[in-house]
């Protein structure tokens, strides 16, 4: 690969990169705001100017003031030139530390904060601000104007997600390149010049597409907040996890952002990878997070309706277990989630085999529309682990379970998961069975249906992985310990097998996960 | 030595037992300055075997260092002498400023002279007046602690704080000289060399004082530099080091003052030693007096380092930001390791610093001159009888805030 040299160090480049790009990928950061690997260049904000030392040196006359003297001497000033613009050539000797780089990036950092308003204290971004870090690393001087700084339009509602404040904006046009360029949506734009400079919405419109938490994301400032995030944390005491997105099965790679303090979970941020989602997530897949801490059923139930009564963990896990022995294993039905981890559906599908219960159903979302940039059209995470744990068959539906139980060719149930595109009504059948186990982390229609309901650990409580719709396996980690007393699914169908006199094969996740591979090996 | 069981068994002996008996001092114990335990054999009442163990305090100083700022230092250095913290507040910022490459401006280099040989005195009032005290002689003692109030009430109106004042700043210091300054500190000084004068009147002729410090814990040339003793205790011994005269810092190289020193190594010579450093103390504090500037800035201008004004801080985007920065992720200090050193209370007091580049120190190593005095404090007391540890313990002016780090 060719070479090239930046501030000493040779750094490779693929023929057309930027050299911004090639130092990006070698972990460089060249200081910028509108770059975004991601998207476009723009090359507007001129944080990334550098100085090609190499060639022919372009140099403008220019009349410096000398304090000694009291006179200005004419002298010249080197021509610098964005790095993300610049395209990257054999031998070229760039440097982006020298002085008189270091005096543009101070001099850009200083206009940017000319009119900025005081507003670090209230700006969810302080602490993650890009004209912070790079204050502290490239400007360090105080303010020099004296006049009232220019004000614009605060607050202003961009639509259902999105707050933009005119004010702390510095005009990098990321946020509009990603609706024109992700979204596929030209719904903001940039009108006036000068210091009179704003990101509008187009007339008539709102932002409003599928992807507008992407243009809070880009932004480098405060200027676009989420509505959902403002105002809610500050970003230092926030730890972050790393996870996989619930919203469907493209499989999103996120960072779970999470106060440590409270084990809460604030927001999601898409995580960078190439084979995934580059750098992007939908609006959906960000908002999943909200759903861990509402809704959860944190005890073990027995009993219908009116009759439902909470009961102790182990009572309830030998409580399943009777309701399961009772019924005849060619009647019981075993249904796997779409929306639990692999692991989980695989301990299910063992107890099933062990049983040797051989109606196995899949319950899965549904009511949502995919697209051809990230969402894909089934919004289950792991439709496809569930079905490798099932062998590789494909699954009969909760439809297909609501048939079987009325012809009376069903007589038990033991469902995974809250989560089914059926609601209650159609459910009814279910209630006229006395053996029917819900293991759920949420309320739904399946634990509603439920005789017996036990509690288990919601997805950012869990180690696991998903299986996404290009079929590549990703695992994540736990990020939030599970309220007391609450398992991993895995483990409460491990209590379900030991109550019923069953062997699954494993203890830890590690010899469940060996049975994953055997079970793929099987699929093929 | 031999095993207490033998001897018990040699029935033929029909003496009196004369076993050496092992005693622990401390370290809960009034002469043991802190918290210090002495394990000692001891026949009749000569010391014929001890040993020193320090660590009861706990402090946990370099360890604690490494999860705050490099400002959030300070608290912590003062309490490493506690008696003269003001020289070791200037010493930390002196190392920081070492890696950062900065200088803070003069006046604050004069300030910072001025108050850490204030300190100074302050810290040498405490030794010799105690010194004197467990000799019986309480008079010196509530005399030279008379003016050592009078030090401490000029700190405390600068500072805000007698003790502890945490006023070094990296970069300065907290907030510049108050007005009356230089004519508080011109003021005291005819105090000071008064009840030095006192003390040497009362003390120098008086035959039990004589007698329970002359020839008394000798330390040789020798052992003072094999245990690498720096400060009063090595300079009682012949040694003639200070780090003000041998590695000037700040404006040191600008005064004109003697380091005094003794020749036999012994509590008289370090006693003598301590009484004439206060003069010559005054004698530098008189001078930067005299070249200090009355006005200009104290620190250095730079907003990364110092935090701006508050009412920049209230009003602007730059200064606003940098506050954040300062206190949300703390100064950074570029990657690297220093050694810097001053002269403390006791001896030279290096800090040995070592930055990954961030807002934290990555490891901070205090090399305190208590330390290395404690060591040689066992050639002083061994041999000597036990009435003796408490005037020769008194004399080395080990702090134990120094030596558990």
């Amino acid at each position: 690969m060719p070479k090239f040299t930046l501030d000493g160090k040779e750094i490779a480049f693929e023929p057309g990169e930027t050299v911004m790009q090639a130092a990006w990928r070698e972990g460089i950061e060249i200081p910028h705001y509108c770059w975004h690997p991601g998207l476009s260049i723009a090359a507007n904000c001129r944080m990334c100017l550098v100085q090609v030392e190499s060639g022919r040196q372009m140099a403008m006359p220019q009349l410096r003031f000398d304090e000694s003297t009291g006179e200005y001497v004419p002298t010249t000033k080197p021509k610098l030139q964005p790095a993300c613009q610049l395209a990257a050539d054999e031998g070229m000797v760039v440097s982006s530390t020298n002085d008189e780089v270091k005096a543009a990036q101070a001099s850009v950092q200083e206009f940017l904060l000319l009119n900025h308003p005081v507003d670090c204290p209230i700006c969810d971004q302080a602490g993650e601000c890009k004209l912070q870090d790079y204050y502290y690393e490239h400007q360090g001087t105080l303010k020099r104007k004296l006049t009232e700084p220019v004000h614009k339009p605060k607050g202003v509602r961009f639509g259902p997600t999105i707050v933009y404040d005119a004010e702390r904006c510095i005009m990098c046009t990321r946020c509009i390149r990603v609706c024109d360029e992700v979204a596929k949506d030209h719904v903001l734009d940039m009108r006036e010049r000068g210091n009179k400079n704003e990101i509008v919405l187009a007339p008539g419109r709102e932002l409003d597409h599928k992807y507008t938490l992407m243009t809070e994301h880009v932004c480098p400032v405060g200027a676009l907040t989420s509505s959902d995030f403002r105002f809610k944390a500050r970003v230092w005491f926030l730890k972050s996890g790393k996870g996989i997105c619930t919203g469907c099965a493209t499989g999103c790679n996120t960072h779970v952002d999470y106060d440590p303090r409270y084990g809460k979970v604030y927001r999601l941020r898409p995580r960078d990878n190439a084979d995934v989602n580059e750098f992007w997530m939908c609006d959906d897949g960000m908002m999943t997070y909200a759903r861990h801490a509402t809704d959860r059923v944190l005890t073990a139930t027995a009993g219908r309706g009116e009759g439902r009564a909470p009961i102790g963990e182990r009572e309830a896990i030998s409580l399943a277990a009777e309701k399961l022995a009772s019924v005849d294993a060619s009647k019981l039905a075993v249904v796997l989630s779409a929306q639990h981890t692999t692991e989980d559906n695989l301990a299910l599908a063992r107890l099933a085999s062990s049983l040797g219960a051989e109606r196995l159903y899949l319950a899965a979302l549904g009511g949502w529309e995919g697209d051809d940039i990230l969402r894909s059209d089934d919004n289950n995470p792991n439709r496809a682990g569930a079905t490798q744990a099932a062998g590789g068959a494909v699954l009969r539906t909760l439809s297909d379970l609501i048939g079987d139980v009325q012809s009376g060719e069903v007589r038990g149930v033991v469902a995974l998961g809250w989560a089914s595109a059926e609601r209650l009504e159609e459910l009814a059948p279910l209630l006229a069975l006395d053996a029917v186990v819900s293991l759920s982390s949420h309320i739904g229609a399946l634990p509603a249906a439920a005789e017996v309901v036990i509690p288990v650990a919601e997805i950012f409580e869990v180690d696991g992985s998903f299986i996404n719709a290009k079929g590549m396996a990703q695992e994540f980690r736990q990020v939030l310990s599970a309220p007391a007393d609450i398992e991993p699914g895995w483990r409460v169908v491990a209590d379900i097998a030991k109550a019923l006199g069953q062997d699954l094969g494993f203890t830890d996740l590690q010899s469940l996960r060996k049975g994953l591979s055997d079970a793929a090996e099987a699929a093929q | 030595m031999e095993p207490a069981d033998e001897l018990l068994n040699d029935q033929a002996s029909l003496e009196l037992d004369a076993d050496p008996m092992r005693l622990n001092m401390g370290p809960s114990h009034p002469a043991m300055h802190g918290t210090i335990r002495m394990v000692m054999d001891l026949d009749g009442e000569n010391v014929i075997n001890l040993d020193v163990q320090p660590g009861y305090l706990h402090r946990g100083f370099e360890k604690s260092c490494e999860r705050g700022t490099w400002a959030q230092v300070f608290p912590y250095a003062d309490r490493l002498n506690y008696v003269s913290p003001m020289l070791n507040n200037v010493g930390w910022s002196l190392a920081v400023e070492k890696l950062l490459g900065i200088e803070v401006p003069e006046r604050c280099q004069y300030y910072r002279v001025v108050l850490g040989e204030l300190s100074r005195i302050a810290d040498h009032f405490t030794c010799n007046g105690a010194s004197a005290m467990e000799l019986g002689a309480f008079t010196p003692f509530l005399w030279l602690l008379k003016v050592r109030d009078w030090v401490w009430d000029i700190l405390e109106r600068e500072t805000g704080a007698r003790m502890t004042h945490s006023f070094g700043r990296i970069g300065g210091m907290a907030a510049p000289p108050t007005a009356t300054f230089k004519d508080d500190v011109r003021q005291l000084i005819p105090e000071i060399y008064k009840v030095v004068k006192e003390t040497e009147i009362m003390l120098l002729r008086n035959r039990i004082f004589l007698d329970r410090m002359q020839g008394v814990g000798v330390l040789t040339k020798e052992q003072a530099l094999s245990y690498g003793c720096t400060g009063p205790v090595a300079r009682s011994t012949g040694i003639p080091y200070d780090v003000r005269k041998d590695h000037p810092y700040m404006v040191y190289d600008r005064f004109d003052f003697d380091v005094p020193v003794g020749e036999d190594g012994d509590n008289w010579d370090r006693f003598m030693v301590r009484l004439e450093e206060i003069r010559q103390s005054v004698r530098i504090i008189e001078q930067a007096l005299e070249q200090m500037p009355d006005d200009g800035a104290v620190n250095v201008d730079d907003p990364r380092i110092v935090y701006p004004d508050k009412s920049e801080v209230y009003t602007t985007i730059e200064a606003t930001i940098a506050h954040f920065k300062l206190v949300m992720e703390g100064l950074r200090v570029p990657r690297g390791e220093v050694y810097s050193f001053t002269e403390g209370g006791n001896g030279e007091l290096g800090f040995h610093i070592v930055s990954d580049g961030s807002g934290t120190p990555y490891r901070v190593r205090v090399r305190p001159p208590c330390w290395y005095n404690l060591a040689a404090s066992r050639e002083m007391l061994l041999g000597g009888m036990i009435a003796d540890i408490i005037p020769t313990f008194g004399s080395v002016n080990m702090i134990g805030g120094e030596c558990d780090r």
